[in-house]
């Protein structure tokens, strides 16, 4: 929308001097870059730029970073780096272990420096083959490190890219088990976690070689840092969307005790990882879904919603939270409103999202609310008692559009009993209505009647029936009309969509007919 | 009181009422699609130094690059990269309006088949006279009928309209909501004409190469009340008054507000 150089012309421009240049000219680009280097930053992949074993990469200051005119230099320094990897890897006599080390090394740190590492070119001249030899069994841990470590980063960028570690799969899988050290099986499981990223084929091979298993059993002792990389992959590996590999983690004895425990107790970053991958099995697991509810899950999702303020933790709090509510409401619901207190009362904690400046949260807060709303009467007495009620109307008028769609569902949700069987038509909840149309949220429903997405539109269209038929006294049709109701319905008659211009002509027709407004 | 009937029929055809349900979304579904992006934005922020303006940014291309909005007019094939641009969009194609009665058209073209039959006597003297003056509605089609309920059937047997449909609607407006309607009116105009240089009807006949020129070129031919849509009500300007039929006039008497100001 913006323009692309608006992000950059809001900085101060006093501040130009040479080391800031490069720096400012860095994010210009981060900003401005082509489509597919923009996808890789949205991609499920991450770059290693600082060793499981502690080790920092040096030149991993802000204004030493590479800008892209250096790109050229890069990549001849990969592929010398690869020449050197080679010679060494061949190289038979005193010392040789220590020249792998040396030339794996430096290979490393070009593929860790700079934003876009010049991958493509350590792999034409021919690094995999050298990599795979380098993780062959036996090998000091330093040099299982310094390839793994490799391997990730180029398993980090393209496709094609990623596709390159195939060959390195089975070593990789291998290192995980528990005889490695701590390090080595960290930075293999981050290998993987990259390519498990890459998409549903790769994911499928790597179950096929068998990567659950080691990696799962990675979550079970207390190390932070271990914890943290191989629930990464280890969600990364089960997000599907076919659920077999989500099926085959709950069969590990243990694991589910083992996400338990450490989402209960862990620091924010690991329980973010554990986080997803209880997403995973919530939408993708039935059975891990009531082993979970059993085990407590849910108090220990509003706990943290309640108290965390970490965007990347609460995203998948919440959506597991949601998972759980669009599985099975009324086992949920009652198990939360048994073991509600104030604080952390499901609606509560809902609400707290709401308040959030983050758009993600208020949207996918909204949905839950949609969802419980679409409970029994309880249910939807039990949030339109509450503070809510003021947060959905105001989001109502002010937020962005697809917070409003939800929105839009949970109020009208709360307005209409949910149909027993399908031949009765749904009875409305007067009180509801009035109260919700009283709120003031009739406009916001005729502006989503103005949208041009289909769904919105048949929402708002369907919310207005509700208000024309629903309201007393046959006030309805002037409250739609003084909103400019009848306007926004006249739309569709040119509308492209046959069911919304039928919808919308056919309350037109019925409500505000030729006797309309006669008496004024 | 709960409704005895199982369907709320109006016309032939149910309306889909409100009916509350679960929604469950699968983990890939594009419902997710932003909170997936920000999960990985914010891990890689650390790593490449992005700002909160730049990560926004970023989910702003990412998001709008794959879902722009196909215009839902029928026969418009714009697709706008946001909703304020098709806000934009609408306001600036879709929204031809009578001068006389206020209605509101989405194309040009429509506005003046409307105009034409509404409000053009000449029209109606030809439709005595026997010939095939009710166009078809859909563009390209060429088609012309002899009565209005002639090519109400065409639409709806031709090209699938329903049959509730109706191009001249016997709507009778509330006097508040006409008023309304001409105060939008009047200042959407008003807002237009800002920006473009006001132009004067000699300008528009001499400009024959647009349809629009074309209408009210005709139009001025003739002693009816048509005007071109894009000149404003008389007493702003200080033109005098349009011309407007008679039975039109009586309902406006009291209408034409010399309030300034929009009233959206």
């Amino acid at each position: 929308m913006a323009d692309d150089g608006t992000a950059s012309n809001r900085r101060d421009p006093i501040k130009s001097s040479v080391g800031n240049v490069a720096g400012q000219r860095r994010r210009q680009q981060a900003v401005t870059v082509a489509k597919e280097r923009r996808e890789l930053l949205v991609r499920a992949k991450r770059l290693c730029r600082v060793g499981t074993n502690g080790d920092v990469e040096d030149a991993c200051v802000d204004n030493e970073m590479m800008i892209d005119e250096d790109q050229p230099i890069l990549e001849a320094q990969a592929s010398k780096a690869v020449e050197e990897l080679k010679s060494a890897v061949q190289y038979q006599g005193k010392g040789a272990m220590q020249k792998m080390v040396i030339a794996l090394r430096e290979l490393r740190r070009l593929l860790s420096k700079s934003e876009f590492p010049p991958v493509e070119a350590a792999l034409s001249a021919g690094a995999i083959p050298l990599l795979v030899q380098c993780l062959s069994f036996g090998s000091p841990d330093e040099q299982l490190l310094e390839s793994a470590w490799c391997l990730t980063n180029i398993a980090a960028g393209k496709p094609e890219e990623t596709k390159a570690l195939l060959p390195a799969l089975p070593l990789l899988i291998a290192h995980l088990g528990e005889k490695s050290s701590a390090p080595v099986a960290e930075q293999c499981a981050w290998a993987i976690g990259n390519v498990a990223g890459e998409g549903e084929d790769l994911r499928n091979v790597l179950l096929s070689q068998g990567a659950l298993l080691p990696l799962a059993r990675m979550i079970f002792p207390d190390k932070s840092s271990t914890v943290r990389t191989a629930a990464w992959a280890l969600s990364n590996l089960i997000k599907g969307p076919e659920p077999k590999a989500a099926a085959q983690l709950v069969k590990v004895d243990g694991i589910m005790d083992a996400i338990l425990r450490h989402f209960k107790k862990s620091d924010e970053v690991t329980a973010t990882e554990i986080a997803w991958i209880i997403v995973y099995l919530s939408a993708l697991s039935d059975i891990a879904t009531s082993m979970l509810v059993k085990g407590g899950i849910l108090q220990l999702l509003l706990e943290r919603l309640a108290t965390s303020k970490s965007l990347q933790l609460l995203i998948p709090v919440l959506r597991s939270v949601g998972n759980f509510v669009a599985v099975d409401p009324k086992a949920i619901l009652t198990i939360l409103i048994r073991e509600q207190n104030t604080e952390e009362s499901i609606v509560g904690v809902l609400a707290k999202c709401l308040r959030s400046e983050h758009r993600v949260l208020k949207k996918e807060a909204a949905w839950v609310l949609s969802n419980i709303a679409a409970g029994s009467i309880e249910h939807k007495r039990m949030i339109h008692s509450t503070e809510v009620m003021s947060l959905l109307l105001r989001l109502l008028s002010t937020s962005p559009f697809d917070i409003r769609k939800e929105v839009a569902y949970v109020l009208g949700n709360l307005c209409v009993e949910s149909a027993e069987g399908g031949d009765t038509k749904p009875r409305i909840i007067q009180d509801h209505l009035v109260s919700i149309v009283r709120g003031g949220c009739l406009p916001g429903f005729i502006e989503l009647v103005r949208s041009p997405d289909i769904e919105a539109a048949r929402l708002g269209l369907q919310f207005i029936e509700l208000v024309l038929r629903g309201i007393p006294n046959g006030e309805g049709p002037k409250l739609v009309e003084g909103e400019d109701g009848i306007d926004a319905m006249e739309r569709f008659q040119f509308h492209e969509n046959e069911e919304l211009r039928v919808m919308a002509n056919s309350l037109v027709d019925k409500y505000f007919g030729e006797d309309y407004g006669i008496d004024e | 009181m709960a409704m005895g009937m199982a369907v709320d029929t109006v016309g032939e055809l149910a309306f889909p009422v409100w009916n509350p349900i679960r929604r469950r979304f699968p983990p890939d579904s594009p419902f997710f699609a932003s909170g997936n992006v920000e999960r990985e934005l914010l891990a890689k922020q650390v790593a490449l130094d992005l700002t909160e303006d730049e990560i926004n940014h970023l989910q702003i291309i990412v998001e709008t690059e794959s879902r722009r909005i196909s215009c839902p007019i029928a026969g418009c094939p714009e697709r706008l990269k946001s909703l304020d641009h098709f806000e934009d969009h609408y306001n600036a194609r879709h929204t031809a309006s009578c001068s006389v009665c206020s209605r509101v058209y989405p194309t040009s073209r429509l506005l003046s088949i409307h105009i034409s039959e509404a409000h053009d006597s000449f029209f109606q003297a030809k439709v005595a006279r026997g010939y095939d003056m009710y166009e078809c509605l859909v563009e390209g089609c060429g088609l012309k009928f002899k009565t209005y309920k002639a090519r109400h059937r065409h639409l709806v047997d031709k090209h699938k309209f329903p049959t509730t449909f109706e191009f001249f609607k016997r709507t009778q407006l509330s006097k508040k909501r006409r008023e309304k309607l001409q105060r939008q009116h009047v200042s959407k105009l008003k807002h237009k004409e800002d920006k473009e240089e006001a132009s004067s009807d000699a300008k528009e006949v001499e400009d024959k190469a647009s349809v629009d020129g074309l209408v009210s070129a005709l139009s001025t031919l003739t002693t009816a009340d048509t005007t071109p849509s894009n000149v404003s009500f008389g007493r702003r300007h200080g033109r005098g008054l349009t011309f407007v039929p008679r039975s039109v006039h009586r309902e406006k008497r009291t209408e034409y507000s010399s309030a300034p100001g929009p009233t959206n």
